[in-house]
């Protein structure tokens, strides 16, 4: 466990979790866990707030879900990223560039 | 594949209702789950484990909750929204909702109102088993014109028949008394044994006759209606093996029939009892009793087969019918519901046409305010859309629009068909069946809302769909014009079927003008009458009648203000009569007087008083007098057309005829004018009267009392009704005066003409307010063009002629097919008119002028206000 973690900022998790799975369908552990482990454990879901957001994204139809037998063959609930998901994906990760992008030139003028 | 259906059906549920509460509950404990292990993996104790995971997780039921609300909320939004923006849209123009949602509500009003009528009379269920494999079979003959049987022959079919399972008959219902303490009137009906079970009904309670009991002689049984058993018995179960008395007579009531029973003839009976006839007493010269027979095919049986297989049977009783009448007899099968329905069914099918018509208009009508509303937001969906509104999104409004006027045109027209269907039943006329009973279904309801949503699905989304470009947002290109064309398509339809349906309706009304006009050959003014039916107990000897009726008859002569009485059997113009074929009459020195039976003949049972009450002129001889009636010979007087008839030139009076071909011999003393007597749109049979002396045998348990007097009517109602309890309170009778029974007869074509009428006029209104739209439309979307021209010299004359021409070529267009189609449909309502062809020009040419009037009204309106437009403020428009 680290010390310290960061909090997550608001209306970041929605572009982690997409990011997330773009990569593969995954079930709400696997999602916690991945992007804890990418952010080499800087980056903690707060994990009640992580099912109602994966609720929110699927009733936006941007992800889906399915129930599958999991890694050790239990039913898991599986999610995966749905076409209208990618997209926004893309707007997100754009918008998100453009405005780390800004705050990073303000930060640096200064 | 049940797996794969089961999933689908999970992601429908999903979709529509949000994940279960199940699911997120199995979601989150797996989370749980593999938390623990994760850490006892890394080196935990389980429960430390387990305790860490959930502390991790922070708040199990604040996530699950919020899992279940996020998908109901996020819908909830949306859909409020939806409603929000389209009420709000809806208020500010009022020019499109207030027309939209009374359109809806005038179509789905009255369709569901005529529906719910016809439903009854067409397409309801009847109350037996198996009903579609049930038909009335018999002979059809000039004296009667539903099918009947007679006598012998019936048994003969009974037993000898292939194509039925069963066989079954009743033979009539007669007035019969319940004689105990607080006597009541009752209908009773004789039927066969096997009635009730094969028709495929059984009794509430207790059981159906057994064949022993349809002998002659056997002890008497009888069953009582469910509303005979509510109202006298009081729903007493107990009833059921019980001894009632009945004409004075002791019958064991054996059972209780259903609530919904009803009689295959549609006839009211309050007590079955078995026919009991002796079936060797049916056999030989006379014809035997009369009975309505039903039958039911076997199945697989069609009706045309089963008129096929009877006609040996029918060809062998013809054989026993004298050979002058052969001709005139054929036999008959058809459905109960045919036979029920009658002549009903062609109003009803014209009703149902009519409104069907309606709803078309009314469609086509908020089709075309759809139209032109969607025209209009043209503007205000581009803008949506560049601000970034999803094409899903603009779709979902504009149908949530439309949706909310189809739901709230259909409250109001819910509320309208229950109003309309009161009215209906407010002038029911007699011979509709069932329409008293009919009641606002919910199906229909829902039918006719369904056809709305339908017409606003299609004229409300289709404009919805291509997604606007840049030209809208800037509202300067010419949208609206294919839709503009689908729009007077629309009026130019909606001007023809309305042209239809008041083509219809003239025709009714003056058909109705026409009757209510013909002269009856009687007079109707400052006459009462009253029916008096006695009762068995008190009056089952011919002197006990004759007794009664006398006295009364003295007694109101004694009343002041009384002119004349007058006591008959039966009344014109319409309603029961005796009647028989002309063929029955022998006339003293004269031959045979038809080949065949000739047609019929009417008679009535009447007293002196009769031609001066009724004004009926004697044009040859004399009339009957007081001193006839203590005479022992018999008189009758001729109808003028009879006469001609019998005696062509010769003069009748003197001369003797025996009518039936047996009893006595009358001697004719005049000749009366003709009074119509087959009801008001009937042909009118030849007529003879005979007179009722001071003899037993010339009277009977009914009569019509009939009272000329000059005061008021109501008043002389009230003295004869008193009257009539002063000499026996028991006895009930109907009184109503000769203008309320003679106007009962225009019921009928009064409430057609009136409904078609109603439609007709719903039709041209909606016509109206069509054409209305479409030229106010077009004279806004023209201002500026308007403007231009003006400011280049074109006069208010011309700028009128430019907007009226439209108007003018929609009128005309609609006016020309809807002058076909109605030519050609009015043939369907030849045999509903009475002294108006079908092809009336004049009614034609009325209606095209009215519809033209009141279309020409709605051009003008709109057209003259593009000539006050002014050019200077038109130009400037955007």
């Amino acid at each position: 466990m680290p010390a310290q973690s960061t909090e997550l900022l608001q209306g970041t998790l929605d572009l982690l979790i997409l990011k997330t799975l773009a990569l593969a369908p995954m079930h709400g552990w696997g999602i916690a866990q991945r992007i804890q482990q990418v952010s080499r454990e800087l980056l903690q879901v707060g994990q009640g707030s992580l099912y109602p957001a994966l609720h929110r994204l699927e009733a936006k139809h941007w992800i889906r879900s399915e129930w599958g037998p999991s890694e050790n063959n239990r039913r898991a609930k599986f999610y995966s990223l749905t076409r209208l998901g990618r997209k926004q994906l893309e707007s997100e990760l754009e918008n998100w560039k453009r405005i780390s992008g800004a705050i990073a030139l303000v930060l640096q003028g200064s | 594949m049940a797996l794969r259906l089961g999933d689908v059906w999970r992601r429908l549920c999903i979709r529509f209702f949000g994940a279960s509460r199940v699911e997120v509950d199995e979601e989150l404990s797996y989370h749980i789950t593999r938390e623990t292990e994760f850490r006892v993996a890394a080196g935990m104790n389980e429960e430390e484990a387990r305790r860490q995971a959930l502390i991790a997780f922070g708040g199990v039921e604040k996530a699950r909750e919020q899992c279940h609300e996020w998908r109901i909320a996020v819908r909830l939004e949306a859909l409020g929204r939806d409603i929000r923006y389209a009420l709000r849209g809806l208020r500010r123009v009022p020019a499109f909702a207030v027309p939209a949602i009374l359109t809806f509500a005038v179509g789905i009003g009255a369709t569901t109102a005529v529906f719910s009528v016809v439903d009854r009379i067409l397409f309801r269920s009847l109350p037996y088993h198996d009903a579609g494999r049930l038909v009335s079979i018999g002979i059809v003959a000039p004296i009667e014109p539903q099918e009947f049987m007679l006598g012998y022959s019936y048994y003969e079919w009974q037993d000898h028949q292939t194509p039925f399972e069963t066989m079954t008959s009743w033979t009539g219902s007669s007035n019969c008394d319940l004689t105990e303490e607080n006597a009541i009137r009752l209908t009773c009906a004789s039927v066969e044994a096997n009635f009730l079970p094969a028709l495929g009904v059984g009794p509430l309670l207790g059981r159906n006759f057994t064949s022993e009991e349809d002998r002659p002689n056997a002890p008497k049984v009888a069953m009582i209606s469910y509303h005979l058993w509510r109202s006298r018995f009081g729903n007493d179960p107990s009833v059921v093996g019980k001894t009632v008395s009945l004409d004075g007579t002791q019958v064991r009531v054996i059972g209780v029939l259903n609530k919904d029973f009803e009689l295959p003839t549609l006839d009211n009976a309050d007590v079955l009892v078995p026919e009991a006839i002796d079936r060797a007493s049916q056999q030989g010269p006379n014809p035997g009793r009369v009975r309505w027979a039903f039958a039911r095919l076997k199945p697989g049986v069609t009706i045309d087969q089963a008129a096929a297989a009877m006609q040996p049977l029918f060809q062998q009783m013809l054989m026993t019918v004298p050979p002058q009448f052969r001709k005139e007899v054929h036999l008959r099968l058809r459905s109960l519901r045919d036979r029920h329905v009658h002549d009903a069914k062609l109003a009803a099918w014209i009703l149902f046409a009519a409104v069907m018509l309606v709803l078309m208009i009314a469609c086509a009508n908020v089709g075309g305010l759809l139209l032109a509303r969607s025209a209009n937001r043209q503007r205000e969906i581009a803008i949506r859309s560049a601000l970034g509104a999803s094409k899903v999104r603009l779709v979902r409004q504009i149908a949530t629009e439309s949706l909310v006027v189809v739901l709230m045109g259909s409250l109001v027209g819910c509320l309208m068909a229950a109003i309309l269907l009161r009215i209906f039943q407010a002038f029911t006329p007699q011979g509709i069946p069932y329409l008293e009973r009919a009641h606002v279904d919910p199906r229909i309801v829902g039918f006719a809302v369904a056809a709305s949503l339908v017409c606003g699905i299609l004229f409300g989304w289709a404009p919805a769909l291509p997604k606007p470009d840049m030209e809208t947002l800037a509202g300067r290109s010419s949208i609206g014009t294919p839709h503009g064309r689908i729009r007077q398509l629309l009026v130019v339809a909606q001007i023809a079927v309305s042209l239809v349906l008041l083509a219809g309706a003239s025709l009714l009304l003056r058909s109705f003008w026409n009757l209510q006009k013909q002269p009856l050959g009687m007079g109707t003014r400052g006459l009462v009458t009253a029916s008096i039916s006695l009762g068995e107990l008190h009056y089952s000897k011919p002197e006990q009648q004759m007794a009664f009726f006398q006295l009364l008859e003295t007694r109101l002569r004694k009343l002041p203000g009384v002119d004349a009485v007058v006591i008959s059997d039966s009344l014109p113009p319409g309603g029961w009569h005796h009647d028989h074929i002309f063929a029955a009459l022998r006339v003293e020195g004269k031959p045979p007087l038809a080949e065949g039976t000739g047609g019929t003949v009417a008679w009535r049972w009447v007293t002196p008083d009769y031609f001066r009450a009724l004004s009926i002129p004697i044009l040859r001889g004399r009339g009957f007098s007081e001193a006839d009636r203590n005479s022992a010979d018999h008189f009758m007087i001729l109808s003028q057309s009879l006469a001609g008839y019998i005696f062509q030139n010769e003069n009748p009076t003197g001369r003797h005829v025996q009518p039936g071909l047996e009893g006595p011999w009358y001697t004719v003393v005049g000749v009366a004018a003709d009074v119509k007597n087959g009801g008001l749109m009937g042909g009118d049979e030849p007529e003879y009267y005979r007179l009722r002396r001071n003899y037993p045998e010339d009277w009977g348990r009914d009569a019509s009392v009939t009272v000329a007097t000059p005061i008021a009517l109501g008043a002389m109602e009230h003295w004869m009704r008193s009257e009539i309890a002063v000499i026996d309170s028991t006895i009930a009778a109907v009184s109503q005066t000769m203008g309320e029974r003679v106007s009962k007869l225009a019921d009928r074509p009064r409430f057609e003409a009136a409904l078609l009428g109603l439609f007709a006029m719903i039709g041209i209104l909606l016509a109206a307010i069509g054409i209305y739209g479409v030229i106010a439309f077009l004279v806004a979307q023209r201002t500026p063009e308007i403007g231009v021209r003006m400011a280049m010299g074109a006069t208010k004359m011309d700028i009128l002629e430019l907007m009226g021409m439209q108007g003018l070529r929609m009128i005309a267009a609609g006016t020309l097919i809807g002058l076909t189609i109605a030519v050609a449909a009015s043939r369907s309502l030849s045999t509903l008119l009475f002294g108006v062809r079908p092809d009336d020009p004049l009614s034609f040419a009325s209606v095209c002028l009215l519809l033209a009037f009141v279309a020409g009204v709605a051009t003008w309106i709109p057209a003259s206000r593009a000539m006050k437009v002014d050019p200077s403020e038109a130009l400037r428009h955007d």
